[in-house]
């Protein structure tokens, strides 16, 4: 079985993220940078898989230089091989831009079942996996938290408001990952220095021959708005605070 | 801010910056290693200890462990850890491929311990044991005996122990009453009791491994006559299935102030005289070979008190960074001032600076000792080899006990720091500092290491090893005397250093004129001045590749005003560490190596009013 996780590097939760002074991005410089987290489920999926059915696992990758690391991660934890595409051209890459140079990749490559993360945490667009899917002309299976696999089809549950929806199709079917899905595992020690005897290919825009024009443009980066200061009920009588903090929740912040 | 355990831009700076492990990289023996995969191990070390490994830690203490129908379980919460720990391969990291380890440098290594460590000790004790037992049997087993027993210890299928101490025997191993009797088939029958035998006994693995010491019958008396032994709680079958039970019983377990998830059995051997052992090594060689273990345990425990050091330091540095309370003191004249958060408290502030100077300069300790080891692993000539395995003969009592005096002083500011909520159980500082003070009592309590300093030590290759320290000192403070900024921490490290070779000459003149005394009742104190010259060193080197590299920002980014370069601190997390480490160093030279002279002066006075005085005045 030939199965491909898609992985994106993305800045750390715990990071502190910091506008640029001119607003063309974020200061990357001291960001410590991780796989995205719902990649991660996809990578532990896609290794389950492979336990189970056989077969192997490529990790396929849009992303400068630095991404090289979280390939290495999901090798690590023991994935076979790496596709990494890599050129300055995709800088300023919006989701059809990296989901077309992903089809172009995953087309040149074997492919059963494809994971990706259901969103990426920075910049929360949420539309990479289904351009995928689209671009390759594959059936998507989105939001995913649970997956069977049955030869030449999946079943997989997909939450929805109030409900779950089961849904089933024949392979290849390009899914993506819901937290619940599954428990990523670290990658083991012996899993580092395995990882580093696999293979990774290395692909220009050119090698795999798409366009790299966004059809989106990031205007500017802005911070959020500081947030205003709370407000504290003051007052010794808990039933009249109580009645003050309705108000205000009703008139003020309009919640009740 | 990272995580609340270690600082991890400051292990990365001990590697790759100040000891420069990539030098280690090049050599034969650990040619398969880089930069970014150490990283990358690290990271992983992180993540667990963070996310799986911490969380045990609490409720770990609270349930602790209990004895029951003569067996003992430890927290529930350990099973999944222990497991998870053992397949990510991180019980056996520094040891050969042969073994199933890696060979990650030892540096490399230690940092990834203190990770663990710091996120609960009590826990680490389990694979910690199990990795001394089974590196006792990959030097001194026989093939089969490595089959049978050393393989499913590092792989963490079963744990092991180190079985020393009896109730008549503590500090004075020799005394041991435990006996081997030999069968005919070249086994031994074991027979005694070992008590306060951490992991002795445990539900998380099948068998346990315990390496046991006793006196084989007709053996002299004294250490020179203790052997060995290898025996397991379960036989072991020859194709490796566990067999009948080898007559290890529990006799209980302690309840203690600290560490209470990890089990200090009683552990009777051969209560029904069917207790079989199979010698390690050769008869006799008993406290040679354990002393392997026990070097290894030894830095293990002064890792306990720089991890625990840390992560209560981690803690205070985050609580005092939160906590709103009182007035800034130049705010005392005006009665509207607001409550600000106690780290802008003077007091609190040079509090947590000292717990900063000590948890780097105990972590730089360690990891030095663990530099040594891979330094002589690649030197290419036996005086090379010799020096470094020297440095760290000469720093392994003071790795133990300093690390752990001081990581307990640590604690105890981390609660300071906290008020009243600190010595409470919501917080974990009390934890750790309850955890932490056994690591001054065992493996050789930190008085008897001090005389291990003073008695052995010192005076190893007729002095060598100190001289050679003494080198490494003099050459540091060379480099930064007329240097601006360090030049005053370098004359207080090179007037502390010269007040410790005093002292070792006063010492030797002392001993020479039949004053054996001095040495050996100012021998903790001793040791505690060495290591606050030792410790002075690493920092004020530290300092100035800190500097250096600090400088070079400032350079390049034109700040040229304090202003400005204080504007880069605040902004800029490599200034601010470098700043940081600049500050460590001149802090720790002026609170603490600026005493060690008039220290030296005391000792040198030779004052024994504890000894003259008869034991009755001590309390009527
Ligand atoms: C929680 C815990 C876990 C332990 N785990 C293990 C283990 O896994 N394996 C094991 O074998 N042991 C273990 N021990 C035992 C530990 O190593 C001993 O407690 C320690 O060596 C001290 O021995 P003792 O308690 O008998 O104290 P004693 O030897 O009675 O010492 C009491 C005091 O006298 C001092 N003293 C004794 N002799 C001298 C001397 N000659 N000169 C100067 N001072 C002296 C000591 O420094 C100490 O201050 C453990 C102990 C504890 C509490
Ligand atoms: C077991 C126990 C029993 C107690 N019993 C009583 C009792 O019977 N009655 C009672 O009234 N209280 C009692 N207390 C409360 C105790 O007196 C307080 O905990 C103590 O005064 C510290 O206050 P805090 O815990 O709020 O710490 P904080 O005031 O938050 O102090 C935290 C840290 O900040 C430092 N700090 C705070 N303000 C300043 C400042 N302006 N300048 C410099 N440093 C500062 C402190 O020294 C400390 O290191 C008890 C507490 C405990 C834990």
């Amino acid at each position: 079985m030939n199965i491909i996780a898609c992985v994106k590097q993305v800045p750390d939760t715990e990071a502190q993220i910091k506008v640029k002074a001119d607003g063309s991005g974020i200061e990357e410089g001291q960001i410590k940078w991780v796989m995205n987290p719902y990649d991660e489920f996809g990578v532990e999926e896609a290794l389950k898989l492979k336990e189970k059915n056989g077969g192997d696992v490529t990790i396929v990758c849009v992303g400068p230089a630095r991404a090289m690391e979280t390939i290495r991660t999901a090798l690590a934890m023991g994935a076979d091989k790496g596709v990494h595409i890599c050129d300055p051209a995709f800088d300023n890459a919006d989701a059809f831009v990296v989901a077309n140079a992903l089809a172009a990749a995953i087309k040149a490559l074997p492919h059963d079942i494809i994971f990706c993360g259901q969103r990426a945490i920075d910049d929360d667009s949420g539309q990479v996996g289904a351009m995928l899917a689209e671009a390759l002309n594959l059936p998507q299976l989105t939001l995913v938290t649970k997956l069977e696999f049955a030869g030449s089809s999946v079943k997989v549950i997909r939450p929805i408001e109030g409900a779950q929806l089961s849904i089933e199709t024949a392979l290849p079917a390009v899914v993506t990952c819901q937290k619940g899905l599954n428990e990523p595992r670290y990658a083991s020690l012996p899993g580092i220095m395995k990882a580093k005897k696999k293979p990774v290919d290395v692909k220009n825009a050119a090698a795999i021959g798409v366009a790299t024009d966004a059809k989106a443009r990031v205007a500017k980066t802005v911070p959020p708005p500081a947030r205003p200061p709370g407000k504290i009920i003051c007052g010794d009588e808990p039933a009249q605070k109580a009645a003050e903090l309705g108000k205000l929740l009703r008139e003020e912040a309009k919640a009740i | 801010m990272g995580n609340l355990l270690v600082n991890t831009r400051d292990q990365q700076f001990l590697l790759f910056e100040q000891f420069g492990i990539e030098k280690v990289f090049d050599s034969e023996a650990y040619g398969g290693f880089s930069k970014d995969d150490v990283l990358m191990i690290l990271s992983e070390a992180e993540k667990m200890a963070v996310n799986d490994v911490f969380p045990t830690l609490k409720e770990g203490d609270e349930e602790g462990c209990h004895f029951k129908d003569g067996k003992v379980t430890v927290p529930k919460c350990f099973r999944e850890p222990f497991k998870k720990y053992s397949e990510a391969g991180w019980i056996n990291p520094m040891d050969s491929p042969d073994v199933g380890g890696q060979g990650l440098p030892h540096t490399a290594g230690y940092a990834v311990s203190e990770l663990f460590c710091a996120a609960n000790y009590a826990f680490m004790m389990y694979p910690g044991l199990t990795h001394g037992a089974a590196n006792l049997i990959n030097v001194y087993g026989n093939e089969q005996q490595k089959k049978k027993y050393m393989e499913k210890c590092f792989s963490g299928e079963w744990t092991g122990t180190m079985c020393l101490t009896e109730p008549g025997a503590g500090s004075d191993v020799g005394a041991l009453k435990t006996t081997a009797k030999r069968l005919p088939d070249g086994k031994f029958l074991i027979t005694g009791t070992k008590c306060f035998i951490s992991a002795g006994d445990h539900d998380l693995t099948p068998n346990i491994i315990h390496p046991v010491l006793a006196r084989i019958e007709g053996d002299p008396a004294g250490t020179k006559g203790i052997s060995i032994f290898i025996v397991p709680k379960i036989r072991v079958n020859d194709d490796g299935s566990l067999g009948e039970p080898n007559d290890v019983k529990c006799g209980g377990i302690e309840h203690k102030m600290g560490i209470k998830a990890s089990a200090t059995a009683t552990l009777n051997f051969g209560e029904d005289g069917k207790c079989i052992g199979e010698l390690l090594g050769e008869e006799r060689a008993g406290i040679k070979i354990m002393f392997q273990m026990m070097n290894e345990a030894r830095l293990g425990v002064g890792m306990q008190g720089v991890a625990l050091g840390s992560a209560a330091f981690q803690h205070a540095v985050a609580y005092a960074k939160e906590r709103i309370q009182g007035t800034p003191v130049w705010e005392m004249k005006n009665p509207a001032a607001k409550a600000v958060t106690i780290i802008n408290h003077p007091d609190v502030r040079k509090k947590l600076m000292w717990m900063k100077a000590h948890v780097e300069g105990i972590r730089a300790l360690a990891y030095f000792g663990a530099y040594c080891m891979d330094m002589s692993k690649i030197s290419k000539t036996e005086v090379e080899k010799g020096n470094w395995e020297g440095y760290l003969e000469l720093l392994t009592p003071i790795i133990k006990s300093y690390s752990t005096d001081k990581g307990l002083l640590i604690c105890s500011l981390a609660m300071d720091v906290y008020g009243g909520y600190g010595y409470c159980s919501e917080y974990p500082v009390e934890q750790l500092m309850r955890d932490e003070k056994i690591a001054c009592i065992y493996e050789g309590t930190n008085g008897i290491q001090a005389l291990d300093f003073v008695g052995r030590k010192l005076g190893q290759r007729k002095g060598a090893n100190v001289m050679n320290m003494a080198g490494l000192v003099q050459q540091t403070v060379a480099k930064y005397k007329n240097n601006p900024e360090l030049g005053k921490a370098a004359a207080t490290l090179e007037e502390a250093a010269n007040a410790c070779f005093e002292v070792a000459m006063f010492f030797a003149a002392a001993g020479k004129g039949g004053d054996f005394i001095a040495p050996i009742y100012n021998a903790g104190k001793y040791l505690d001045m060495f290591g606050d010259m030792v410790l002075g060193y690493l920092l004020l080197d530290a300092a100035g590749i800190a500097q250096a590299k600090l400088n070079a920002m400032y350079e390049e980014k034109g700040l040229t005003t304090i202003g400005k370069q204080k504007g880069l601190q605040r902004e800029n997390q490599d200034a601010a560490y470098y700043a940081g480490k600049i500050a460590s160093a001149k802090f720790f030279m002026n609170e603490a190596v600026s005493t060690v002279k008039a220290r030296a002066e005391a000792v040198k006075a030779n004052d024994k009013s504890a000894m003259e005085l008869v034991d009755l005045a001590f309390t009527v």
